[in-house]
């Protein structure tokens, strides 16, 4: 049971970064791996104010997605106008300073060593210190991002994105300022993937830069593919099965190490195959091409 | 002056490797013109091979190198015939053979770390010490030296190759037009295969190289995409000169961009020099190839 919640709240996490990212990726088509980085920003502004200043947990979160955030809202501006392949080049490489951020800027993140000891979260005194509160917290965020992500794609706002995603010229030509649109899409999924890394954060209790890395982003990016571009549930049927995996493997008996790299193995083949047979994912509404 | 000199040492030695990475990468590029994530693994699969060839199996360095090569330059192959040719079949957005080579990239890492482990290795032999040069009050290595040598050898190799060979033209041809190409009798799929031979050959030489350098670890790849691309989009992607001169310039940005900092921010410097090309000067030093 213990293993269970375990496998649940991670799950939880993976979601709301999938889902997030399926804003960006499978309603705008704007390719980005740097989703990691967003988490890592959420995760490390808990980390930071509740170790070292004793802040409440809430007050982290918050803190988290002003800063990731905004940092989307710069990055957006300054790789505005690429095309859509030097885009990805271009988030990769944003993930790869904020990733140089996490482990060289000693003083703050403590480099690679990273931030033991983060506490978990306490609201109008109710202490979500067992696993099975922590789920619960998790899976009330969790359905929070789903229905505010629902509520996004079917306004107006978010039939824009899916113009934008279509024929971006076009939709600019009835005047609509696609730039704004897609800034907005971006600092909102790099939002819900601070309050992400903050819940990873507390659950872990232990944070360090390799948790945020261009593979970590790479491996967001291909729950969404897997799941279904353009499509919620697929995210989080992307996220289920990319959580289970792992733990399936482990239990087919192979070490902690070899799990983890046939783990990467098996989300490596099964990004090629579904691009060679199903482009749309599992159940995605959008068809990659 | 000696730190001056020992800079600019550092940033030929970086630039020739780098360039080395580019070639290959622009030669696939030129016929593909996609983004494909892959490459820096296959030249990991070269470093690799030279492990599993001499250090695993003692096979002597002028056998084992070659074998290595080759290697590579299979699995660059078979990453387009048993996928790459696929996708262009069912005429998929570059998108798709992006995404495709992403997870290519994820396998062949993954793939690497099961069979040798995730740790740091040394390819260079550790009971002879590589030996050390002065020159002109800077020190240079013997694999730095090969590497530029190399780095040469493969420019004018490739000069070679590209124009003066059928193969060269054929290569030039589809660049301009795939259509067009078939339809005067190209065997544009043959030639596509043959060409990621020879830009995964030339990745898994430098990764040689550098693994000589600097040792090996299965995650390398990552870095090596990003020299090679970053080379080549400065330089004008697709153009082979252009990516040398990006190649160089990139090398020289890093090395005197941490001059006075901390060398962990090298990576960061490379990228900032690609943002700051992709928004003044996106077609790069010389004008790359049109992309589709």
């Amino acid at each position: 049971m213990p293993y269970l919640i375990h496998i649940l709240i991670l799950f939880c996490i993976y979601a709301i970064l999938a889902l997030g990212l399926n804003l960006v990726v499978g309603y705008t088509g704007l390719v980005s791996i740097m989703h990691a980085a967003f988490f890592g920003v959420g995760a490390y502004a808990t980390a930071i104010l509740t170790v070292d200043y004793h802040a409440n947990f809430f007050l982290s979160v918050f803190v988290g997605m002003v800063v990731a955030g905004a940092l989307a809202y710069l990055t957006g501006r300054i790789l505005r106008g690429l095309s859509w392949d030097y885009y990805v080049l271009g988030t990769v490489g944003v993930n790869l300073i904020l990733f140089g951020i996490f482990t060289n800027w000693g003083s703050l993140t403590r480099g690679p060593l990273g931030i033991p000891g983060i506490p978990r979260p306490v609201l109008f005194g109710i202490h979500f210190a067992t696993n099975g509160q922590f789920l619960f917290l998790c899976f009330l965020v969790l359905v929070a991002v789903y229905f505010l992500c629902r509520f996004i794609v079917r306004s107006s706002f978010g039939r824009v994105l899916k113009a934008i995603r279509g024929d971006e010229k076009a939709i600019a030509i009835f005047g609509y300022h696609t730039l704004h649109y897609k800034l907005a899409v971006f600092s909102i999924a790099a939002i819900f993937a601070a309050v992400a890394g903050s819940l990873f954060a507390s659950y872990l209790t232990f944070i360090a830069p390799s948790s945020f890395d261009v593979m970590a982003s790479a491996f967001i990016f291909s729950i969404v593919i897997l799941g279904g571009a353009a499509n919620l549930n697929g995210s989080l049927v992307g996220a289920l099965v990319l959580t289970i995996l792992p733990e399936a493997l482990r239990f087919i008996g192979f070490s902690e190490d070899i799990a983890a790299q046939m783990r990467q193995l098996v989300y490596g083949l099964l990004l090629v195959l579904l691009m060679l047979y199903r482009p749309q994912g599992f159940i995605g509404e959008y068809k990659l091409g | 002056m000696g730190i001056l000199n020992q800079l600019v040492m550092n940033a030929i030695i970086a630039g020739a490797a780098y360039a080395i990475l580019a070639l290959g990468f622009n030669v696939i590029f030129g016929i593909t013109k996609f983004l494909n994530m892959a490459y820096g693994a296959v030249a990991v699969v070269g470093a690799y091979g030279v492990f599993l060839f001499c250090r695993l199996n003692s096979l002597p360095l002028w056998l084992g190198i070659p074998l290595a090569i080759i290697a590579a330059g299979i699995v660059s192959y078979l990453s387009d015939v048993l996928v790459f040719r696929k996708l262009r079949r069912r005429k998929a957005t570059s998108l798709v053979h992006v995404v495709a080579s992403l997870g290519l990239m994820f396998l062949l890492q993954a793939a690497i770390a099961i069979f040798f482990t995730s740790q740091y290795q040394s390819l260079a032999d550790q009971n002879s010490p590589a030996s050390v040069y002065a020159v002109a009050g800077t020190f240079i290595t013997s694999v730095q030296i090969i590497t530029v040598i190399t780095a040469l050898a493969v420019l004018f190799g490739l000069t070679l190759v590209l124009k003066k060979s059928a193969f060269g033209r054929a290569i030039r041809a589809i660049s301009d037009d795939e259509e067009v190409s078939k339809i005067i009798g190209i065997n544009t799929d043959r030639i596509i295969s043959i060409t990621f031979f020879l830009g995964g050959a030339i990745a898994g030489l430098a990764g040689i190289l550098v693994g000589f350098d600097i040792g090996i670890f299965p995650t390398m790849g990552l870095i090596f995409l990003l020299e090679a691309a970053i080379a080549s989009i400065i330089g004008g992607i697709g153009n082979v000169y252009g990516g040398v001169l990006g190649a160089f310039l990139l090398a020289f940005a890093e090395n005197f961009g941490v001059w006075k900092i901390n060398t962990v921010w090298k990576p960061s410097v490379g990228i900032g020099l690609l943002v700051l090309f992709l928004i003044f000067r996106p077609q790069g030093i010389l004008r790359g190839v049109s992309k589709k």
